[in-house]
This record gives C-alpha cells, sequence and structure tokens, in this order.
C-alpha cells in the first residue's frame, strides 16, 4: 500500500504504521517516487488488518514539482507517460463524442481547456457508488453516464490526454470523506495543478495526496494476494479530522 | 550423412520418449504434439558463420545500447533518431523499468535473432526475440542423440560441437549473478516449453523452480528447498514472461509469478535474465529502426540487413503499402508466433478493403514488407523423399562479459509446402544446424 509523503503542497508528520502482525516489511519507491509499503506473512491467518495514522499540513502550494525539461533525468518520461492513453482511459466512441462537443480549439490556454473538462465531467457524469466495477474502463463509465471518483477521473483524464494535456490520476483523502478519493493533476503552464471532477473543484487544503500514477492500476489504495482457496473481503475506512484552522 | 537418415524415426522416437515436446493451447485446451525432427541438418560453412557472427553481435549489442538508452536518458528520442510514439504507446515500453539499471547493465542476456536466407544467398533478420526466446533445447539434444547413432558423422563433416551451450548460458548467468544460487523460474509442466525448463536446468546445474517455492523479504530473493531451508537467490532465468512476473508490479492476476521479485531486482539484489521491459526493443515497429540504431550506438554500417521493411506510419511508406498492397506481407506488431500475418496477394477483395481500412485507421499497428524469396532446405518427406520447404534460423546470442554467438541455432521449417510460416506453435518442425570448423 501506499504512504503520503511530503511535496510541495503538503508536509507529513507523526506517521505511524501498524499492523499487529509479527512480519517484516519494507518501504520502497515506485517507478513515480510514490513511497510504497509492502511485505508477506507466511502463518495462515484469516484476516489482515493495517493502519496508518498521522498530521498532514497542506495547503502550503496550488501546484507541484516544476520540472524544467533539462534538469530532470527522463526528460519526456515527467511529462509524456502521462500523455499516453491507458487501457483504462482509452477513449471510444462515447468519450470522442464528448471530446468534439467540447471545442476545446476555441480555447488556447491549457488552463483554461481544463476547467472546461473538469466542469463538463462534473455534469454529465452521475455519483453512484454500485454502477461501475474495480478497474472500470472510462469510456463504460461514461456510456453508463454515472460512476464513483474513479470514473469522474479516468474520463476526464482522457479528455485531457485527447487534448494533448499530460494528465496524472491521483488517489487520495479529502475532508470529511469516510473513503479514500481519487482526482486528476492536469500539467498546464509547466506546472501540475490538481482538478477534483467529482465535486467539481480546484483541490486545496482539503485535500491530502498518498500517490498518483497514470491510471488506477497504477495507484490501487491496498493490493496483495494469498495462497488458499478461502474467499476474501476488504473493508477500508478513511478518517479526515481538521486539527487546527489556518492562520 | 546417410546414417543419420537412416536413423531419423528412431531418433524421433527417442525424442518423444525424452518428452521433446511442444505444449499448445487451442480453444483452451492443452495439447502436446512432438516437434519433429528432420535427419538432414542445414549447413553453414565457417566463413559463412563468421559473418553472421559478427552481424549478431553487432545487432545484439546495438539493441542492449537502446534498451538502456530508453529506460534512461532517452537520448536516441531526444536526437529523434526514433519518434516518441513508437516508444512509449508500445505494449513492450513497461514504465515501472524507467530509471532501473540491470546488474552489469545488460538488459538482453539471451537474445533469439531470426534469419532467412534468400535464393541469392543473402540473410536477412527477421525479427528479434529478446524476451523469453526458446528453442536452444532442441538441436542440442538432437545434437546428443545423433551422435549416439553416427558419432563418426560430425568428426569426419568437422562440425563444430554445440555441447556448449548450457556452458555459455552459465557463464552468463555466474556473471550477472548478485550473490546466491542461479535458478531457472519456469510456469510449470503445461507451458509449452517446459521440456527446454527442465533441460537447461540439468545441462547448467540451475535449480529448476516455480513461483511458489521463491519468495522475497527484505528486498532480497530465496529459494526454499525441501527441507524448508532458504537460499539466497542471486540470478533468475526466468522462463515467464513480463506480465505474469511479478503480480504486485504487472498483471495482478498472474499466479505463476512471485509477489514483489520486481522490488528485488530494482535494488540490484537478483539478475533477472531476460531484464523485464525488453519488448520495447523487439517490437515489430521498433525493428525498422535496428540498422539506425547501429549506427546511432556504435557509428557502425549494419553488417546484417533488416528484410525491406515500410512503416505505414510514414505518409511515404503508407503510399508504397497502398500502390503494393498485393506483393507485400503485412504484420501486425503486438502479435507473436507467427500470428497477425497477413500476405497481401492472399486476401480476397472485399477482405483486403476491410484490411486496408483497417490499416489507414491504425497504421502505427502495422509494418509492411517485401516477401522474400527463401532459399529452401531439403527435408524427408512421410515416404523419405527430399522435397524443398521454407525454412528459417533462430540464432542463439549470448551477452554476459562479451556477446557470444552460440555456433548452432534452432533451424525450422514449413511441413506445408505452400507456407511461409515455420513457427512451432503453427505445427512446423525443426532440423540440426551445423557450423563447420573450415
Amino acid at each position: 500500500m501506499f504512504i503520503p509523503q511530503d511535496n510541495e503542497r503538503q508536509k507529513i508528520t507523526e506517521l505511524k504504521i501498524s499492523s499487529g502482525y509479527d512480519t517484516c516489511f519494507s518501504i520502497t519507491d515506485d517507478v513515480f517516487h510514490n513511497k510504497k509499503l509492502y511485505g508477506r506473512i507466511e502463518k495462515p491467518h484469516d484476516k489482515f488488518e493495517i493502519s496508518i495514522s498521522g498530521c498532514a499540513d497542506t495547503g502550503l502550494n496550488v501546484f507541484e514539482e516544476f520540472i524544467s525539461s533539462e534538469s530532470y533525468p527522463y526528460c519526456p518520461f515527467s511529462t509524456t507517460v502521462f500523455g499516453v492513453q491507458t487501457r483504462l482511459t482509452m477513449p471510444g466512441i462515447n468519450i470522442w463524442k464528448l471530446h468534439k462537443s467540447l471545442c476545446l480549439n476555441e480555447i488556447t490556454e491549457p488552463y483554461d481547456k481544463t476547467m472546461k473538462i473538469m466542469k463538463t465531467v462534473a455534469e454529465v457524469l452521475k455519483y453512484d457508488a454500485g454502477a461501475t466495477g474495480v478497474h472500470e474502463a472510462a469510456e463504460n463509465a461514461l456510456s453508463l453516464k454515472s460512476g464513483v471518483c474513479q470514473d469522474f477521473a479516468h474520463i476526464m483524464i482522457s479528455l485531457l490526454r485527447m487534448a494533448n494535456i499530460p494528465a496524472r490520476y491521483v488517489v487520495g483523502m479529502m475532508l470529511g470523506e469516510g473513503a479514500s478519493h481519487a482526482w486528476v493533476e492536469a500539467f498546464c503552464r509547466g506546472y501540475w495543478y490538481g482538478f477534483d471532477p467529482t465535486n467539481n473543484k480546484l483541490v486545496n487544503d482539503e485535500y491530502i495526496k498518498v500517490s498518483y500514477g497514470r491510471d488506477s492500476s497504477d495507484c490501487p489504495v491496498i493490493k496483495g494476494n494469498f495462497y488458499g482457496n478461502g474467499m476474501q473481503t476488504q473493508k477500508e475506512e478513511v478518517n479526515v479530522e481538521e486539527i487546527h484552522a489556518k492562520e | 550423412m546417410n546414417d543419420l537418415i537412416r536413423n531419423a524415426e528412431t531418433i524421433n522416437k527417442l525424442l518423444s520418449r525424452y518428452g521433446v515436446k511442444f505444449g499448445i493451447y487451442k480453444n483452451g485446451e492443452f495439447r502436446e504434439q512432438l516437434f519433429p525432427f528432420d535427419p538432414i541438418p542445414r549447413i553453414i560453412g565457417n566463413d559463412e558463420f563468421s559473418y553472421l557472427e559478427k552481424g549478431l553481435r553487432q545487432r545484439v549489442d546495438a539493441l542492449n545500447c537502446f534498451l538502456s538508452d530508453i529506460y534512461g536518458k532517452k537520448q536516441i528520442v531526444k536526437d529523434r533518431v526514433i519518434p516518441e510514439e513508437f516508444i512509449f504507446s508500445a505494449k513492450g515500453f513497461l514504465v515501472p523499468c524507467d530509471g532501473v539499471t540491470p546488474p552489469k547493465g545488460i538488459y538482453s542476456h539471451i537474445s533469439g535473432i531470426d534469419l532467412v536466407q534468400s535464393k541469392d544467398n543473402n540473410w536477412y533478420v527477421l525479427e528479434d526475440n529478446l524476451r523469453v526466446p526458446s528453442g536452444a533445447s532442441y538441436p542440442m539434444i538432437a545434437r546428443e542423440l545423433q551422435r549416439r547413432s553416427a558419432p563418426d558423422a560430425f568428426t569426419k563433416n568437422d562440425v563444430i560441437d554445440n555441447r556448449n551451450y548450457a556452458d555459455l548460458l552459465k557463464e552468463v548467468m555466474d556473471h550477472v549473478n548478485t550473490g546466491g544460487i542461479n535458478v531457472i523460474l519456469s510456469p510449470g509442466r503445461y507451458n509449452a516449453a517446459f521440456f527446454e525448463h527442465s533441460y537447461l536446468a540439468e545441462k547448467t546445474g540451475a535449480v529448476l523452480t516455480t513461483g511458489k517455492d521463491i519468495v522475497c523479504e527484505n528486498d532480497n530473493l530465496y529459494y526454499i528447498d525441501y527441507n524448508g531451508k532458504k537460499q539466497r537467490v542471486g540470478a533468475v532465468y526466468r522462463r515467464i514472461s513480463d506480465e505474469y512476473l511479478d503480480p504486485m508490479t504487472f498483471y495482478e492476476e498472474s499466479v505463476i509469478g512471485i509477489p514483489h521479485i520486481f522490488e528485488a531486482y530494482r535494488k540490484g539484489n537478483a539478475a533477472l535474465l531476460n531484464a523485464p521491459g525488453n519488448g520495447v526493443a523487439d517490437d515489430k515497429g521498433i525493428y525498422y529502426f535496428v540498422p539506425k540504431m547501429i549506427k546511432y550506438y556504435l557509428g557502425e554500417e549494419a553488417i546484417l540487413m533488416n528484410a525491406p521493411t515500410y512503416l505505414p506510419y510514414y505518409e511515404k511508406d503508407m503510399q508504397y503499402v497502398l500502390d503494393n498492397f498485393d506483393k507485400l506481407v503485412i504484420k501486425d506488431v503486438a502479435e507473436a508466433g507467427g500470428y497477425g500475418v497477413v500476405f497481401g496477394s492472399s486476401l480476397t477483395a472485399e477482405k483486403k478493403s476491410e484490411f486496408i481500412a483497417l490499416l489507414k485507421a491504425e497504421p502505427r499497428r502495422f509494418i509492411a514488407q517485401e516477401v522474400i524469396d527463401f532459399y529452401d532446405l531439403d527435408i524427408l518427406d512421410e515416404n523419405g523423399t527430399k522435397v524443398p520447404r521454407k525454412a528459417d534460423l533462430r540464432a542463439f546470442v549470448l551477452t554476459g562479459r562479451t556477446t557470444k554467438v552460440w555456433a548452432s541455432g534452432l533451424t525450422r521449417f514449413s511441413r506445408n509446402p505452400d507456407s511461409f510460416i515455420v513457427n512451432s506453435s503453427q505445427g512446423g518442425g525443426f532440423k540440426d544446424t551445423w557450423v563447420l570448423s573450415r
């Protein structure tokens, strides 16, 4: 699973990880430099629990990671890879139609295009927790006209990439929500800005970022497998409280 | 030679007894079929082999440079020798591999380069296989059995011994090993090439294992032996494709991989042969650029030729393909094993217009090639009569401290007189390949 870390928008302190199992865990980086916790349990077990707590100082900035193409070692990778559609964001007929209806070539600034895309996705899609599956493709979700935050984000990413704006999928937490949340970062004017299409809102100090990737399959909240023939269910609880207001 | 032909049937029987089979999944069913062996060897003279050797080493060295560049600085893309689209949207470009340097910097340790010889005696490279090329064990065991039936045939004809493949392979594994044992990781008994996995394990002294016997702990790999004892693993010759290698990094549903093996590899604690992500270099679309790569990285002209290839992605090439559709062969870059290959002349008018529409809609997905007039090799048919058939040669090139070409190879032939497709998964047979010492 991924662990929130410091970036230009947020600072993480008092991080505590507890699993209650006598086992070893390692912390590693993935290719996008997300912090990842992994391990294994050898003994037979019928459940696995893990909890992470900490404080986040948020809203330190509205954008992150200015990457000049010269200084970053893997220059095309920093943005190009987020400009390529993935299996989950690949546009089909519905996304193509939506893309055409946006008439984005009438707008010049990528940031303004992104705003229009976010607004449109928020209007077209209805929030419905039961409508879509775990790794549903954007095209399917749009054909159903409903979905969860993941589907809002995938559709928005698909449209951004069609407009040649690199976009990444972000998993995190939001003040007041009982589950993890997902939103989008778009590369505009040389910066990554956060957009939340589910709430039609710019990402601000109510958001804590955990990980990001090309689509949801790069950054699941948790994943794992086991040997055995038991059935499994997964339960996730997220609790974000405001400790003290901004000065 | 006559001894070899006389014993052909016995050898085929022995091959079947030793389990030299090729498994095929068709319509969801697993069937094993024999890989028919033909006793007439392909013979490559010493001068000709020296030429091939030079060309193959150059090609594989350039491909290794390319892989190290693509997962590193990407200079070849920045210098616009290869368009970005051919890299980042390629199925074989694995994002998790970016920035990861494998032990000793080698990406393709075992490369299977498929060549054909044309009627005018030129060799052409048809395909590079840098992921999990299989087939070396077949000529190895065929030679072993033939030596028993006709020991003289090899010394009398000055044939270079090909039984050193296992030594070459072991040398490569030892060279990249990061401390610990060598293992061969097989998907298991029902894999098409399981015979080869077990044979190579036996010959190299590596431990034959499946994913269930290896664990990753604290970024290190351990093999759990029959006593439950853990032994550190330093090199994994894995015969599992990238997608299935690590369910935590790649295809999540994989049950044949090892969870977190990629972490051990990323941290430099275990070598994987071949490195994950090599698919970006043996993509049929990238094939077009290999001669350019040789020039770019090594500053040399390519010694071995590609079959004349066109990329419909470039407008000029698209026009050529449309104008000459009937004399070309079109290949889907995402397919392997002889699937997704279409001969322009074989299509009905209706199918042809359908295909051209697809080609125009997804030009990046296809390459077109001139059909090479193969130099046919004789095989023995059911009645023992010599008949000519299309054949190719898979050369095995191993990269460790240096790059070496195995003085043998897998010659595959099509049993169907009208077919150009020699792949074993499509029912072809094989021959021994003799390289002469004079």
